[in-house]
């Protein structure tokens, strides 16, 4: 799947690094939903505030030893106790969260997907403090006793395509911030991208050329040139194409007609713009046009051909095959 | 973007009070030990700020928080005299965490704030590690702990959603829940966590706060605030029966100049070592366990054979540590009454010990004049000045004036008196005058023995000076000039001096309440503050791990706390999804059916057994009933309309009814 990563310019400074530990994750443990979280997928380092902690406690330790005080030596045990209890809190508040299926419905590049991941608590008390988290965004969360919660991460997009959702995780600093404990998973199912679609939309190409069979109704009085043809008497006199009837030493009229066939291909080769994608996106525009009028149509690419149908199933069928267009 | 920069700006009211609450907590004792306008700023601000967040006030603008940052560190400066000493330093403290108050913008300035107050804790135990305090500790760390979780809980709580877990018993509880799991994971640390045998650095002399105590120097009238503090000095086990009270002369700086005013130490005698002492017949052992006084000397009975760790003992017998006594110090004494001390006395002691200002005292000098006429003898010379003592008019009192140029004539003619160190100036004077090597001791007297004799309690009051003189076949010799006046000051201690109860609240049943107390302060002294190296090394001698070095006691640390933790980690955290009344029924039901030859097989769902088994049972029906019912209570929607109770009931009367022919067959 050549799909596109989410990935932000400082992702990519350390994609070694990420790499190795991306592989070295994954090989520990199931690292793909659904899973149920146990300590080969649950990580726990201070946070900041946790560092902080350690050095005053660090200070009170050793000022309170040099003077042999020791009550000064229990405050900094306590902390110290509070900091160990910490990590194994931290580390309960993740054991056994069931990780099940995310997903995420399909937009079109440059808008924000929302991923909807099911998280279930099977114990009975409460989750709280949960963070799903991938770079910048999160999501904070909790889950009530057996019960089930979906969270939602906004994901921003960029390329048409499928693109994998990319490493996860969820995190908790409960409860006292010291340390945070989380877990790395990578839904399987990637996102889909529709392309963006193009702004302004260019009209309908219309005119079917017969190709499919379908039948073509003709309307004379329609106001697009069609054709000339010999002048009959019923002819308008500004219908006759006097330049034209010169050349040929016969009256000619022009014949206006407009097309009105309930069928829509939409030609890739007909699709203006001066690349592939902006072609692309005309013809995402021209898909969404044609279900908005509730024509029925086909897409025509250069190595498929999506239809002929209408209503929401094709027009999404018809985003999937522009999306993944040049990218199987 | 606004909002979120506007939320920023002022953290929930509650992070901020809980915050502040357990800041002023911390802070509290440092308050009370600090100039009153200070410490009545400090609050100030913090009332302040909290109102300030309740009204949504915004934060003072840059320049005027860094003036009054200034300013008050200027103050602190100027209050205490400089920024070093320990007060002054955790004064500093408290003012600066006082100015961030004026700037508490991010739930990160709330942590710093809520953490500090930790080390605000430790360090009021520098001062003070009284019982008493062990409530501060608790409520300080709760306090602390309770703001830290708040602050976690508004950090991580779900966006748009107030924390309904906001409730202050609900965040009390939370607190104490994670501060009482701390406790025996920072129990087997105190136990098991290296101590130093030495301090890795010495405090300098003079930077702690005045300590009432005893004094280096003497001038009659200076040690009467001792008189009124009835604070413990130091505690004293003896081996064997304890002395008469008598006996009791605890030796402490020893005085050998006079100027006319002071009498103060001889830096001679404090830098030479003291003659070996023996132990003879009537040596006696005890350990006493010292105060923190801040100063050097330690006190012992006379004359101690030896001198604990980090001291060394003086010419005159006194000891003296190395290192300024600022925790509670423990050692063992031995010491033998018996002793003879400097048989022979060098001609330069001798003339410091007879050495007197000029022109003072000249009627004192004339009677010392007719004394050394009448008297040969300088034990009898000083014997008839003690029965002048008893004889003429004298009185023993703590409420004295202060003496002018000639001390000893207008103590001794005209105002006739005083306490002991009156007596004891006064006396000096006179001996040296007729001519006797005289010095002065002060230390303490007496003491208060608890009842069923477990150990002896010396208090401040209990302070005292006596005076020693050279004879020329016994060497000093002590001789108490207040015990001439006031004998039962001696044998029944200073509080029997005093005619009238010095306050209010002096009585009988009071003095016994705080006896009990004492009990309990001296357990907590020998088994808690008093564990040091060497108790710790006893107690792993006792455990059955003898010669533990630092690197082993460290390992064996690591082990115990991890152990620990689990354990807390097993009790306590991992109390599993407690086993309800529905789930103990569908297990009762499970057990039945297993013994009827039907069990559950692994990864079966409740439907899908009873889907299997229902062909080999007479009671289907009730069957099914009974597991739609366990699925609804334990998967369904909370508050399913089921009865747990008559659930459970139900089951219990259900057994499983075989269908004869069609069991065989299995399903």
């Amino acid at each position: 799947m050549g799909a596109a990563r989410l990935s932000t310019p400082g992702d990519r400074h350390h994609a070694l690094w990420r790499r190795v530990l991306d592989h070295w994750v994954r090989r520990r443990a199931p690292a793909h939903p659904p899973i149920s979280l146990s300590y080969r997928q649950v990580f726990i380092l201070p946070t900041r505030f946790g560092w902080t902690l350690g050095a005053l406690m660090l200070a009170m330790l050793i000022g309170s030893l040099n003077f042999n005080n020791n009550l000064g030596l229990f405050t900094a045990f306590i902390v110290g106790g509070l900091a160990i209890n910490t990590t194994l809190l931290a580390y309960r508040n993740l054991r056994h969260l069931h990780i099940r299926h995310g997903l995420a419905a399909p937009v079109f590049a440059g808008q924000t997907a929302t991923f909807q991941l099911t998280v279930a608590n099977t114990e009975h008390r409460l989750r709280p403090g949960l963070e799903l988290v991938q770079g910048s965004r999160r999501t904070r969360f909790e889950v009530a006793p057996d019960s089930t919660t979906e969270v939602s991460l906004a994901m921003p997009t960029r390329r048409r395509g499928w693109q994998a959702v990319g490493r996860l995780r969820v995190e908790t600093r409960h409860p006292l911030g010291l340390f945070v404990a989380w877990s790395w998973f990578w839904p399987e199912q990637p996102l889909l991208v529709w392309p963006r679609p193009a702004d302004p939309a260019p009209p309908l190409p219309d005119g079917g050329r017969g190709e499919f069979g379908q039948a073509v109704h003709h309307d004379n009085d329609g106001d697009e040139f069609h054709s000339l043809r010999r002048w009959r008497e019923s002819d308008p006199l500004h219908q006759i194409a006097w330049k034209a009837s010169q050349r040929h030493r016969t009256l000619l009229s022009r014949e206006y007609r407009r097309e009105r066939s309930p069928h829509v291909v939409l030609e890739f080769e007909r699709a203006p713009g001066r690349d592939i994608e902006e072609r692309i996106s005309s013809l995402t525009a021209w898909v969404l046009k044609a279900d908005q009028t509730r024509r029925q149509y086909t897409l025509a690419l250069p190595d498929c051909l999506v239809g002929p149908g209408r209503g929401r199933t094709h027009r999404d069928r018809c985003l999937r095959a522009l999306a993944e267009f040049g990218n199987r | 973007m606004a909002r979120a920069r506007a939320h920023v700006s002022t953290p929930p009211l509650a992070a901020v009070a809980w915050t502040i609450g357990a800041f002023l907590i911390a802070a509290a004792p440092h308050l009370l030990a600090m100039p009153a306008w200070l410490a009545s700023a400090i609050v100030v601000v913090c009332c302040w700020r909290l109102l300030g967040v309740h009204r949504g006030w915004p934060l003072p603008p840059a320049w005027p928080r860094i003036l009054l940052t200034l300013l008050a560190v200027a103050l602190v400066g100027i209050a205490f005299g400089g920024l070093w000493g320990r007060r002054a330093a955790t004064s500093l403290l408290c003012v600066m965490l006082a100015a961030k108050m004026l700037e508490l913008r991010t739930l990160r300035d709330l942590r710093a704030v809520a953490s500090v107050s930790f080390f605000l804790i430790a360090a009021q135990f520098l001062f003070d590690e009284r019982l008493a305090l062990l409530t501060y500790l608790l409520a300080g760390c709760l306090s602390a702990v309770a703001a830290l979780v708040v602050i976690e809980q508004t950090e991580s709580a779900p966006a748009g959603r107030e924390p309904d877990r906001n409730h202050p018993a609900r965040i009390l509880s939370d607190a104490a829940v994670l501060l009482l799991l701390a406790v025996p994971v920072a129990l087997v640390l105190f136990v098991t966590f290296p101590r130093l045998a030495q301090p890795l650095w010495g405090l300098p002399d003079n930077v702690m706060d005045a300590k009432t105590g005893l004094s280096d120097e003497m001038s009659p009238g200076s040690i009467s605030s001792l008189y009124a503090d009835d604070s413990p000095a130091f505690r004293v086990e003896f081996e064997g029966s304890p002395p008469s009270n008598s006996e009791l002369y605890w030796r402490g700086p020893v005085l050998w100049h006079f100027d006319g005013d002071t009498w103060s130490q001889a830096y001679l005698t404090n830098r030479m070592p003291a003659a070996v002492v023996p132990i003879g017949p009537q040596a006696r052992r005890y350990s006493v366990q010292l105060e923190p006084h801040e100063r050097h000397w330690l006190f012992a009975l006379d004359y101690a054979i030896n001198a604990p760790d980090g001291a060394r003992k003086t010419l005159d017998h006194q000891m003296v540590s190395r290192h300024p006594i600022t925790t509670l110090t423990q050692y063992q004494v031995i010491s033998n009454p018996e002793f003879e001390d400097m048989p022979v006395l060098p001609h330069t002691l001798r003339r410091m010990a007879l050495h007197l200002p000029d022109d003072r005292n000249p009627r004192t000098l004339a009677m010392a004049e007719r004394l050394r006429q009448a008297h040969d003898d300088d034990l009898e010379l000083a014997r008839a000045v003690l029965q002048w003592f008893r004889d003429e008019p004298f009185f023993y009192s703590l409420d004295s004036p202060l003496l002018g140029r000639h001390s000893a004539d207008e103590f001794l003619f005209d105002l006739r008196t005083g306490y002991c160190e009156y007596y004891a100036s006064a006396f000096a004077i006179l001996m040296r005058a007729a001519g006797i090597p005289t010095r002065i001791v002060t230390g303490y007297q007496g003491g208060f023995l608890q009842p069923g004799g477990s150990y002896l309690l010396v208090r401040h009051s209990d302070a005292h000076a006596w005076v020693e003189i050279w004879l020329a076949d016994r060497g000093w010799t002590r001789i108490d000039p207040t015990a001439a006046v006031s004998p039962e000051r001696i044998s029944q201690g200073s509080r029997s001096a005093v005619d009238r109860p010095r306050h209010w609240f002096d009585s009988d049943l009071l003095r016994d309440l705080l006896n009990r107390y004492d009990r309990l302060q001296h357990l907590w002294n020998r088994w808690v503050l008093g564990f040091d190296a060497d108790r710790q090394q006893q107690f792993f001698e006792r455990l059955g791990f003898p010669d533990l070095s630092a690197t082993r006691l460290g390992l064996l640390m690591g082990v115990l706390t991890a152990v620990t933790a689990v354990l807390v980690a097993l009790v306590w955290l991992w109390q599993l999804p407690r086993d309800d009344r529905t789930q103990r029924a569908w297990r009762r039901l499970l057990a039945r059916l297993r013994r009827a030859g039907l069990p559950k097989r692994p990864g079966e769902t409740p439907l899908q057994y009873a889907a299997r088994i229902r062909p080999a049972l007479a009671n289907e029906g009730e069957l099914l009933a009974l597991v739609s019912d366990y699925c609804r209570l334990r998967y369904g929607p909370s508050g399913a309309d089921i009865d747990a109770e008559a659930f459970a009931s139900r089951i219990r009367r259900f057994r499983a009814q075989g269908r004869e022919p069609r069991t065989a067959g299995g399903v």
